[in-house]
This record gives C-alpha cells, sequence and structure tokens, in this order.
C-alpha cells in the first residue's frame, strides 16, 4: 500500500506544533530576570468587565513605572517589580487556573485581583491554599474578607460599608435641605453585586424607617430598561437607588430623563455609573446624580490633582475610584516590601499584616491611613458621594459628602430641580 | 420563596390599583412593547430571509448587528447627518459584507456537503465568524461604549396627556414595516426574490430550472445582512454601541424567528411585536427578570406545538 | 509482530503514560490544565452520545452540568451528604431532566432540535439566577454556592493536592470511553446509528428510534451531571454563569464536532488540540491583546470546518492506520505484505 507522503508530512507538521504547544506550559511566559518581585494580576482584559478590567491595568502600570522609576524596593537591593497580566475574562474557573499558574509557573511573589467579586472569591482560595499574599483593590463583597484565610488583604471597602454610607448620606442630605424623603425604590442589576446591595438595602431601609415601593432587580444584557423605568414612574418614589453596570446605567439613565420621571435624588453604586464612558453617553441627563465612589478627582488630598493629570494625559480619561485602588495597592505593597525585606510569602503577609501606610504617593484616596484589620479589611476605607453637575465647564463629578471631603464654594442640589 | 413572594407583591398591588392611572400605564406600555418590539423584529427579519432560504443557523447575526451599528456610528460621526441618512452608507456595505461573507466563507462549506440539507458545519463555522468578529473589534475599537450623543432624535418623546411615546421608537417602527413590505415585495414580485423563494422551497428543483444556487444564497445573505444594517440604524439612535452588543440581540433574534415562522416576512415582524409585548408588560406583574424566563418558556412551547411558528409554512420538517 | 499486538501495546503504552503522569509531572499547573482537559474530554464523549451517536446537535448540555453541581453542592452543604452519593443523585436528577427535554424536541430536525436545547439551557440558567430558595433549598440565584476547603477526605470528595483528583477523572473518563465503546456495538449502537442516518427506513424495520434516541439522552445527561460533580468539588465554587453558561454548552459541542463526532476517540483528540489553543493564546496574549486568543479560536474553528469538516479524527486515524501497516507489515485485511522479524 502507497503512503500518502503529503498526508504524513502534514500530519508530522501538526504532530510536531501540538507536541511544542504541549510543552510551553512547563515554560514560564516570562523571562526570569534579575533581582525582580513578580506580581501577577489577575483582571478581566475581555469580556463584559474589559472597560474596568483595562484601566486598572493602566493604573498598576503607571504606579508601578513611578515606583521602578524611583529606585524600586530598596530593601531588596533596588528590586523592580514586575507585573504579569492574566486575562480572567470574568470567569471563576478562568481566575482559578491563571492564579495556580502564575504561582507555580510564573512564581509569582504577589497576587492581585480581580475585580469581579465572583472571580475573586475562589482564586483568593488558592493563593490561601499555597500561602501567597493577594492584594484585592477593588471587589466589594463581604465575604472576601469574611472567609478567615490569613493571605487576603482588601483596599476598597465592603459593600456593606457602602450601603451603610449610601444611607448616612441620606439622612445627612435630609438634614441639611430639610427635605424629608419616605418612599425608596430599589433598581438593580441581577448580579451577585446588585443583589448583596439590595439585601443590605433593605436591612438599612427597615432601620432608617423608609418605605420601599419597588424593589426591581433587572437583567443586566437587557436590550430595552423602559418596563423597569415605567414602573418607578409608576410607584412615585422620593429617592431611586440603583446598582448597574456601564450599558444598563446609560440606558438606564437615558430612558429616566427621556420618561421625565420626576425624582428627589437619584444614588448609584460606582461600578457602571463611574465608568468614564457613562458622562459621554449620557450628557446632561446625567445631571444631578449621586454616586458613591471611593475616589474622586477632586478630593482634596495632595498629589490627587497630579495623579489625575498624569493619568488622564496617559490614557485619555480621568481615574476612576477603582483604578485609584489599584493604584494605591501597589504603593501598600511597595510599602510592606521595604519592611518585610525579603521574598519570602510568610514574611511579606507579615508586613502586609501590619501595614500603617499614611503619606506617599498612593496615599491620594480620600481617607488617611491604610492598615488591615486582623480580616484583612482596610479598617479606614471610606467612600465620598460625588454628585454630577455642571459648574459652566462641563458635567463634571463634584465631591459632596461626607461634608470635611466636599468640594469648597460648592452646595449640593437636593433635592433634584424638576423641570 | 420568591415566587410566592412576588404573586403576593402582585396581589397587593392589584388591590390599590386607580383604574384611570393604571390604564395609562398599560396603553403607554402596550405601545412601547409594540414599538420596541417591531425593532427587534427587524433585526430578525434578516435572519430569518438567511435562515428561511439557507436553512443554516447563523451564529454570527448579533456580531453582524454589531457591525452595522459601528458602521453606521463611523458613517454619522464623520458625515454629521441625520442618523437615517446613513442608511445609504450602511445598506450597501452591510449587502456586500454578507454577501461576501457568504461567498468566501460560508460557500466552502455547503459545497462540500453538497447532500446534507442543513449543514451543520456551517453552525461551527458561523460561530467562529462571531468570535472573530466581536474580538477584533474589541481589540481594534476598545470596550467603550459609544453613543450618538447630539442626534436629532434623541431622547425626544412624544406627550399624549400622560403617556410617553419614544419617536426614535416611532421611527424604527415605521421603518421595520417599510422593510418587511419591501423585502416582502421583493420577494414576491421580482425575478431574483423569485429565484431565492424557490431555492428556499426546493434546493435541487431550482438549480435544475438554471437558478444558480450559490448565487443565491451569496444574494440572500447579502440582502439578510442589508436588513440587518437597516435594523442597527434605527437602533444607533438611542442605543449603546459596544463590542458584545450583538450577543444581546442573537438569542432573541432566533426565538423571534421560530415564533414567527421560518421564512416569514411577516412572522418575524409579528413575532418581534409580541417578544416586545411581553418584555413591557410582564414586568408589571412580576420583577423585569422573570420576564426573560417567560419569554424562554413561550419559546419552548412554540416549538413543541407549532414548531413551523405561527405564520410559517409547514415544509417537511 | 501484528496488527492486533501492535494496537494493544500501544493502548498499554498509554495506559502507563496516563497513570504515571502525576508521579513524573510534579508541576501543579500543569496537572491543573490536564485535569481540566481530561474533563473536558469527558464531557465531550458524554455528549457525543447524543451529539454523534443520535445524530442531533444538542446545545444545552450545560444545564445537566449546572444540575449535577448544584444537586450534589446542596446536598453536601446543607444536609452533610458526601458528594459521591450527591453525584449519583445529580446524574438521576440530570437524566429525568434529560428524557423531559428529549420527548418533545426529538421529534424536530436539525436546526430546530438545536434551538429548542439552547432555549432549554438558557431557561434553565435564568430561573437558578432568579430563584434564592426553592423550598428549603438554598441556591442562592446568581450569587452562586461556595465550597468551603474544610473537610478533606475520600469521602467528602475533596483533597488537598491535585493529583487524586488527576486520579478521579482519568478514570471517569476511561470509564466513559469504555461505556461508549461498549453501547456503540451494541444492539442500541446499531439502532442509534441507523436512526441518524435512515430513521424511515429504521422505523420500517421495526426500530423504535425515538425511545433509542430517549435513552441515549439519558444516559448522555446521566454522565455528564456527573463531570459537574466533579468541578464543583475541583473549583470548590459554582454559579449559573459559570456551570450552567451557553459558552460552557457550545465549546463542549464544538470540540467534540472539531475532534469528529460519532466516533469515540473524536471528543477526546478534539479536546486535547483545542484545550491547550484555548488556554494557550489566552496566556500568552491575554494580557496584551485581550480577545485575541477568542479571535484564534474562532480561526481555527473556521479553518478546521472548511478542510475537515468531519473532524480531524477522520485523517488522524487515517495516519494511524497507515502507521499500523508500515510497522506490522499488513494490511488491515491481514494480508502479510512483508515480513519484519
Amino acid at each position: 500500500m502507497k503512503v500518502d507522503i503529503r498526508l504524513m508530512g502534514k500530519l508530522t507538521v501538526f504532530f510536531t506544533i501540538f507536541a511544542f504547544v504541549a510543552v510551553l506550559p512547563l515554560l514560564p511566559a516570562s523571562a526570569a530576570a534579575e533581582n525582580v518581585v513578580k506580581v501577577g494580576n489577575i483582571i478581566p482584559l475581555s469580556g463584559p468587565s474589559a472597560s474596568v478590567g483595562q484601566q486598572g491595568k493602566q493604573a498598576r502600570e503607571m504606579a508601578v513605572a513611578e515606583i521602578n522609576a524611583a529606585g524600586g524596593i530598596k530593601s531588596l537591593g533596588g528590586a523592580k517589580l514586575q507585573m504579569i497580566y492574566a486575562d480572567s475574562e470574568s470567569k471563576p474557573e478562568k481566575g482559578v487556573a491563571e492564579a495556580e499558574r502564575l504561582i507555580n509557573t510564573e512564581k509569582v511573589n504577589v497576587l492581585t485581583g480581580c475585580w469581579n467579586s465572583a472571580v475573586t472569591y475562589p482564586t483568593t482560595a488558592v493563593a490561601e491554599r499555597y500561602g501567597i499574599p493577594f492584594i484585592v483593590p477593588v471587589s466589594v463583597a463581604d465575604k472576601i474578607t469574611e472567609q478567615g484565610f490569613k493571605t487576603v488583604f482588601r483596599i476598597a471597602a465592603k459593600d456593606s460599608w457602602w450601603t451603610r454610607d449610601q444611607f448616612a448620606f441620606l439622612k445627612d442630605m435630609e438634614k441639611e435641605f430639610n427635605a424629608p424623603v419616605k418612599k425608596l425604590a430599589f433598581v438593580y442589576e441581577n448580579g451577585d453585586w446588585g443583589k448583596g446591595f439590595a439585601e443590605q438595602w433593605k436591612a438599612l431601609a427597615k432601620k432608617g424607617g423608609y418605605k420601599v415601593v419597588l424593589d426591581e432587580p433587572y437583567p443586566s444584557t437587557s436590550t430595552d430598561l423602559s418596563p423597569v423605568v415605567q414602573k418607578i414612574r409608576r410607584v412615585k418614589p422620593d429617592v431611586l437607588m440603583l446598582v448597574s453596570n456601564a450599558a444598563d446605567a446609560i440606558l438606564l439613565t437615558n430612558t429616566l430623563a427621556e420618561y421625565k420621571v420626576k425624582l428627589k435624588a437619584v444614588i448609584a453604586s460606582g461600578g457602571g455609573h463611574a465608568d468614564p464612558s457613562f458622562l459621554k453617553a449620557t450628557g446632561k441627563n446625567a445631571r444631578y446624580l449621586f454616586d458613591i465612589v471611593e475616589w474622586e478627582t477632586d478630593v482634596n488630598k495632595p498629589g490627587a490633582k497630579e495623579a489625575n493629570a498624569k493619568y488622564k494625559a496617559k490614557y485619555g480619561y480621568n481615574l476612576a475610584g477603582e483604578a485609584v485602588d489599584a493604584y494605591l495597592a501597589m504603593y501598600v505593597l511597595k510599602d510592606a516590601l521595604e519592611r518585610a525585606g525579603s521574598l519570602d510569602p510568610a514574611k511579606i503577609i507579615k508586613a502586609l499584616a501590619a501595614t500603617n501606610l499614611t503619606s506617599g504617593p498612593g496615599m491620594i484616596v480620600g481617607y488617611d491611613a491604610v492598615e488591615f484589620g486582623k480580616d484583612g479589611q482596610n479598617k479606614h476605607a471610606s467612600l465620598v458621594m460625588v454628585q454630577i453637575n455642571d459648574l459652566g465647564k462641563g458635567l463634571e463629578r463634584i465631591t459632596v459628602w461626607p461634608k470635611s471631603a466636599r468640594r469648597s464654594g460648592y452646595t449640593p442640589v437636593f433635592p433634584m430641580p424638576n423641570k | 420563596m420568591q415566587m410566592r413572594a412576588s404573586f403576593a407583591k402582585w396581589r397587593s398591588l392589584h388591590l390599590t390599583f386607580n383604574r384611570d392611572a393604571d390604564m395609562n400605564f398599560i396603553l403607554e406600555g402596550t405601545i412601547n412593547g409594540i414599538l420596541m418590539g417591531s425593532i427587534y423584529g427587524l433585526t430578525a427579519l434578516g435572519l430569518t430571509v438567511i435562515f428561511g432560504v439557507l436553512k443554516v443557523i447563523n451564529f454570527a447575526h448579533g456580531s453582524l448587528i454589531m457591525v452595522s451599528m459601528y458602521v453606521a456610528y463611523w458613517a454619522i460621526i464623520f458625515t454629521g447627518v441625520h442618523p437615517y441618512i446613513a442608511l445609504i452608507i450602511v445598506v450597501p456595505v452591510m449587502y456586500f459584507f454578507g454577501y461576501y461573507l457568504q461567498d468566501i466563507i460560508i460557500k466552502p462549506i455547503f459545497k462540500a456537503e453538497k447532500d446534507i440539507r442543513e449543514p451543520i458545519t456551517v453552525i461551527i463555522v458561523t460561530t467562529g465568524v462571531w468570535y472573530i468578529l466581536d474580538n477584533l473589534t474589541l481589540l481594534i475599537f476598545g470596550p467603550q461604549y459609544r453613543s450618538i450623543q447630539n442626534n436629532p432624535l434623541r431622547g425626544k418623546m412624544l406627550e399624549f396627556g400622560d403617556m410617553l411615546i419614544s419617536v426614535p421608537k416611532l421611527w424604527g417602527f415605521v421603518t421595520a414595516v417599510i422593510t418587511a413590505f419591501a423585502i416582502y415585495w421583493f420577494l414576491q414580485k421580482t425575478r431574483t426574490g423569485r429565484a431565492i423563494r424557490a431555492t428556499s422551497l426546493d434546493r435541487e428543483a431550482a438549480s435544475l430550472m438554471g437558478i444558480n444556487q450559490f448565487k443565491i444564497y451569496n444574494i440572500a445573505f447579502g440582502i439578510g445582512t442589508a436588513v440587518v444594517g437597516i435594523s442597527a440604524v434605527t437602533l444607533v439612535p438611542f442605543y449603546n454601541i459596544f463590542p458584545s452588543v450583538g450577543v444581546l440581540f442573537d438569542i432573541k433574534g432566533f426565538i423571534i424567528v421560530v415564533l414567527g415562522g421560518l421564512g416569514s416576512i411577516g412572522g418575524a415582524i409579528l413575532g418581534g411585536i409580541i417578544i416586545g409585548l411581553i418584555e413591557s408588560i410582564a414586568p408589571m406583574f412580576m420583577t423585569a427578570t422573570w420576564a426573560e424566563a417567560i419569554v424562554y418558556a413561550l419559546f419552548l412551547v412554540v416549538l413543541f406545538v407549532k414548531p413551523s411558528g405561527l405564520f410559517g409554512v409547514k415544509y417537511d420538517w | 509482530m501484528t496488527r492486533k499486538n501492535i494496537n494493544t501495546s500501544a493502548f498499554i503504552l498509554l495506559g502507563f503514560v496516563a497513570f504515571g503522569l502525576p508521579l513524573v509531572l510534579r508541576s501543579p499547573t500543569y496537572l491543573h490544565i490536564i485535569i481540566l482537559l481530561y474533563l473536558y474530554a469527558y464531557l465531550t464523549t458524554s455528549w457525543n452520545l447524543v451529539g454523534g451517536f443520535a445524530g442531533v446537535l444538542p446545545l444545552g448540555h450545560s444545564a445537566f452540568i449546572g444540575i449535577g453541581a448544584y444537586a450534589s453542592t446542596i446536598l453536601s452543604l446543607q444536609y452533610g451528604i458526601s458528594p459521591w452519593i450527591g453525584m449519583i443523585a445529580g446524574g438521576l436528577l440530570a437524566a429525568i431532566a434529560g428524557i423531559l427535554i428529549g420527548l418533545p424536541t426529538f421529534k424536530m430536525r436539525g436546526a430546530y432540535f438545536a434551538l429548542a436545547t439552547i432555549a432549554f439551557g438558557e431557561g434553565i440558567r435564568v430561573m437558578v439566577e432568579n430563584i434564592d430558595n426553592l423550598g428549603p433549598l438554598k441556591i442562592n440565584g446568581p450569587r452562586g454556592l461556595q465550597i468551603p476547603p474544610t473537610h478533606i477526605g475520600f469521602g467528602n470528595f475533596m483533597f488537598a493536592g491535585k493529583e487524586p483528583y488527576y486520579y478521579i477523572i482519568l478514570v471517569m473518563l476511561i470509564g466513559v470511553l469504555a461505556f461508549t465503546y461498549f453501547i456503540s456495538r451494541s444492539k442500541l449502537g446499531y439502532y442509534l446509528n441507523a436512526g441518524g442516518e435512515e430513521p424511515e427506513a429504521a422505523m420500517s424495520l421495526g426500530v423504535n428510534v425515538a425511545r433509542a434516541k430517549l435513552i441515549a439522552m439519558a444516559m448522555s445527561s446521566f454522565l455528564t451531571a456527573l463531570a459537574g460533580t466533579f468541578y464543583a468539588q475541583f473549583t470548590l465554587y459554582i454559579h449559573p454563569k459559570s456551570v450552567m453558561s451557553l459558552d460552557f454548552s457550545f465549546e463542549i459541542a464544538f470540540i467534540a464536532l472539531i475532534g469528529g463526532r460519532g466516533s469515540i476517540a473524536g471528543p477526546v483528540l478534539g479536546a486535547l488540540l483545542l484545550r491547550p489553543v484555548s488556554d494557550f493564546s489566552r496566556i500568552y496574549f491575554g494580557s496584551t491583546l485581550p480577545g485575541l486568543h477568542l479571535v484564534i479560536f474562532g480561526t481555527v474553528l473556521i479553518l478546521v470546518m472548511i478542510f475537515q469538516p468531519r473532524g480531524l479524527q477522520e485523517p488522524l486515524s487515517k495516519f494511524y492506520n497507515t502507521l499500523l501497516d508500515r510497522i506490522s507489515g499488513q494490511t488491515r485485511q491481514g494480508e502479510v505484505t512483508h515480513e519484519y522479524s
């Protein structure tokens, strides 16, 4: 029988490629350089959260460039931070696989990530198993620091603090402007984040004596939110509280404006509402919206304006609260590494646990210190409430609460003027 | 249990209804459902033509919507014209995009599996096209959400007493109806149209009659994609544009096509309207998230009871 | 050496390699990737019972993975029942679901069947996402269920290292391959084959095609659900978008199709070839050019379908046979062409 040389040739080539590809995971994807600290970063670079994932990456790069230019980690002989990024695609199983790879093949010394809380839970479990320190800049779900892990350190406030602050803000506004609020409407994306917030809102509303007239989860991927807006119109709430991702935040804000829904205030929860494309896509429909975030560009802290200007010049849009957390996370890491003076994970974890960072380029956040409690939660993380308004220079986000952080000369508009 | 809770809420809402205000809301919701639904139908119209003629599921459908939206977006941004004038650019561009997509990528499969009536490999190929288009767009244009802020249609509403009707959606409705009639006329009255119908009924017989099967496929795909382009133009004035926007319309498109009946023009529009009505009215009685489940349930019921859809002709499926 | 001998020795060698791999390969990353690869090979082979043998295109199989995962997880989290038992329970539940889905859908042809399975898959996912509690059972909607890594032990289907998981999934994979082999040679296998190609002819000969398909569906869904439990115990966190997503269903179906459905080795080959492509393009390109790995995956899909629509298993098995011929000096018919000592 004749042997088909061409077929055999094709298949040989094919098998060689396959064998080569199969061997690749044994090799680290990056060359091992001298005297570096390898930092693995698992963030969503594709998929529905790609926009925020990219911002997180950019903020980290900016911080790391500054740190390395200033001489790296001095106690490690000037070691530079080497960043390795992995795309989680917002999927937990990919996050876990990447964590395994970064720890075992790339041999990273620290991990950061993952933005989506659903990805962060199991991924931190992987780090915990291997004893590798894991800094969580942003994921807010309470559970992340409630699992009893010793290696997890979270910079952002937990979501129960977010909701607590939203209600505290509301009470303060009612007092300051003598505008009582009775009826609340909760409209939130039907995911982990939205549902988590809604549960806490319901409890807080009960405590605060408010009446919940609407409790409406909606699919974040809706193509038309008019039915939801009509429901809002129908129940005539005083205040509307939202948890949305970017696409639906834009859709909801525009639809609310189209249907001329009259409300005393709209309080959003960051996320989609804080996305840079939100303001561009909604324009004046977003005016007077309140949003709770980690940070805003006008925060009264030294270095904040400069950092934002630098970021904007490089990437084209303002730093968002979440990007700032990522930026700060790098400085927290630097501080811990300096004190640890070693790449031993246990020493790094100990140094992180003892963090009390009060100054430095990273401290552009609204609060004064980064200090982790026994559960790994940053005790001082606090939030600010901004209002979107146009003061003559176009729409911007203006910090209004706590009163101590309020931009000087600005009085928040509460309730919203109804045209 | 959540279901019991929302049912109880519905009951209590019922008892406190104000008859007049309630009627207003239902009417407004119904109108919105019809308008939005007709736009859904328009997005599915291209799909039903392609599905009806080529007999394959085109999983790249959502991606084609997305591409059309980007084309429309750039056309409007660069020329600054009224969105609907962009049709002049979008329709031909999308026609050729679809035509060559079919010609270059899908035709070879058809030729290879000539005897199988519904080549399954085409489904895989169109999925590959979907992954490629969506992610190339992500790579090239980035994940940001774009929209056309300053177009003359944005945010305009018509007021009828207490009711508000969205102007861009109204335009969409009119466009959907006109396009449906135009396609219907084309298929019934023109030579090419009749050739397309012949091919969709019986491939072999049609080719025996001298119709070039593959040329017809190309044309059908081109027309289907051009219609997708039209639907994108109706969406662009009030919707966001981003790389994964097509995914939202993809499954809905297939549900509508099956609901309305494969290859039925009127069926696509009416199927879309039904979906639109469910999405608008169901949330009045339950949370919006259950409305999604109802749509799937309805889909399954139709598949079981009358798979040829509401207006489909019973083929020898 | 005869053909048969070589064939057998090749299998034995493969067995040694597979079982011995963890002893040689220490890197947990590599093990993790291979475990997932076996999992996909298992899933695609189970899918093949319906998608290959019964000749239809089910695109909603992730629903069964979800049923399996949720069943065993709820039983172990809330009632302390061992996941092994929960696994069987999940399998039975999935089999029932499979029959219920199959009853109306098998009457449909091609594209309609595929769409119906998509609708079922998505419908189940949407329902699970909307339900927080089903009576006494805590389902937790979109937030999913997390399994605390505390009770290590075989009875609890939880292990500290990766090796036990490796062996479990390897045994499962061999089991399902053997099962498929026997089914293909059994009466059921022939009925399915006949029913797939010429249903009318088969029925006229008295073959109950519909029943055969339903049995295949029940088996396929049962087996798929077992993998759901494995997945839950391996990754320790499940939520609707991860275990019941459309992407998952599609991935399984497409891997099987590219490998070559209807054959036994096809799905495994598909997994062996495509999983690395998807993983490595994500690893190497994911951070610099996001989404590129999906572009590559999509291109591979298209190219394979244009050039090898029956799946890659065809040319590869031809190659294997040719190799066997050269080495043994025999052709398939057994005539000896060359004497080797």
